[in-house]
């Protein structure tokens, strides 16, 4: 449920460096629950680039690695919500073993 | 980009020396316009002169049709079969503008364009002296900046722009829905005009970025039971921005929301939708630009008046 003390979610901008994986167009905004994670905006990139077979990605925000949700890095980095995030993707380097149960 | 907050916590309050010079200069900025929008409102707030026809007299002008078969049959008892010209009544006016402090704001560039719609609006409602008019600002709370009995002068409006520093936290429509119906309850018992004469009107003036579409929705439904007329008005300042700037869309058109949804075989997945799509109000503009917002405005008020007299 939402409750009244928090927000539960956030606008993203999604960029990459890698010509390869780069969003059809140009994409606007997203609004995405603040409960995401890796492997979820990880799925999302890929839907968006309608691949055949996922390409794991690791997000970066503010040049840091997102290791937890976005919730938990915002409050963890002092960033609010209100804030539209810049979101930089690149393909992991290591595939993170669980990719295996796709 | 994105901005640590803690590095701009404390965000400055506006001297009272600077909130005059802002709100003359955005008066000033929009003054022909103030013009404009009101000789549009002039047009629609005003009772009609050219007044209807109704039943049902015992004595009158012209004869009620529809009554005189009902009359025969009743063996002339009901005898009220008479029209007249009904006397145009005294409408009142109590009207908030909702202005939305959060940090989206100041972010998005809206701040100029909110500023700009407060002064067009609230000057233009001045120089009409229709009603009464209320400012409150909202993000994580909702603060009267001004109240409905305290006449709307050049100082009210400079002390209004004091209340407003678009660093809140938080962008929560729903409570402003809530409190803004439980003000527009009390405003109503303190009305001098009869409550059927008395019409309330809500603007709020957003980037539009909100969460929590059902339960705003609900909300929206409520007020408009309770004959509270509710406009988001759009500024969607940050399209021209970014475009000046050849960046990336940022446009409230262009944003869409992504939904994680189980499918039929119990898969997570990522449905993409329009955001406008969800969007909980019925009535909203989308303004880029102020010198859009006077044609804007009238276009919406005059679709509202026209269905308020036909389901009344
Ligand atoms: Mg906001």
């Amino acid at each position: 449920m939402v409750t009244d003390d928090k927000t539960s979610q956030v606008r993203i901008h999604l960029k990459t460096r890698s010509p390869d994986i780069e969003l059809p167009q140009d994409t606007g905004p997203i609004l995405v629950s603040t409960e995401l994670k890796r492997y979820q905006l990880s799925t999302l990139v890929n839907r968006l680039l309608e691949t055949d077979k996922p390409v794991p990605l690791e997000f970066l925000i503010n040049g840091q690695f997102l290791r937890t949700s976005i919730d938990e890095f915002l409050t963890q980095n002092g960033i609010s919500a209100e804030t539209t995030l810049s979101v930089e993707y690149v393909k992991a380097l290591i595939p993170p073993l669980y990719v295996a149960s796709y | 980009d994105t901005h640590l907050d803690l590095q701009e916590a404390e965000s400055d309050i506006m001297s009272l020396e600077e909130a005059r010079s802002s709100w003359s200069e955005h008066e000033a900025s929009t003054r022909n316009l103030a013009l404009v929008l009101t000789e549009h409102l002039r047009l629609i707030l005003q009772p009609t002169q050219a007044t209807k026809m109704r039943g049902d007299f015992r004595t009158g002008k012209r004869l009620n049709i529809k009554r005189i078969i009902s009359y025969i049959a009743s063996s002339y008892k009901r005898d009220k079969i008479w029209m007249r010209r009904s006397v145009p009544s005294k409408r009142s006016y109590q009207i908030m503008l909702a202005i939305d402090d959060s940090k989206s704001m100041a972010e998005s560039e809206s701040r100029g364009l909110a500023f700009e719609t407060l002064a067009l609006v609230s000057k233009a409602m001045s120089m009409l002296e229709v009603g009464e008019l209320s400012v409150v600002s909202f993000g994580e709370d909702v603060k009267v900046a001004h109240d409905f009995s305290t006449p709307f002068t050049s100082e009210a409006g400079a002390k209004v722009f004091r209340h407003f520093s678009f660093a809140q936290r938080r962008t929560n429509v729903r409570k402003l829905l809530a409190e803004s119906i439980e003000l527009f309850r009390q405003a109503r018992l303190k009305a001098a005009s009869s409550a059927s004469e008395l019409w309330q009107l809500q603007l709020i003036i957003s980037d539009g970025v909100c969460e929590d579409h059902p339960a705003i929705r609900q909300l929206v439904r409520q007020a408009h039971e309770e004959r509270i007329m509710v406009i988001f008005v759009v500024v969607d300042a940050a399209n021209q921005q970014a475009q000046a700037n050849d960046g990336p869309k940022q446009s409230i058109l262009d944003l869409q929301t992504a939904e994680f949804v189980k499918n039929a075989t119990g898969e997570m997945e990522v449905k993409m939708l329009k955001y406008l799509d969800t969007f909980p109000f019925n009535y909203y503009l989308i303004v880029r630009d102020v010198q859009e917002l006077p044609g804007v405005l009238a276009g919406a008020l005059r679709q509202w008046f026209a269905e308020v007299v036909e389901s009344g």
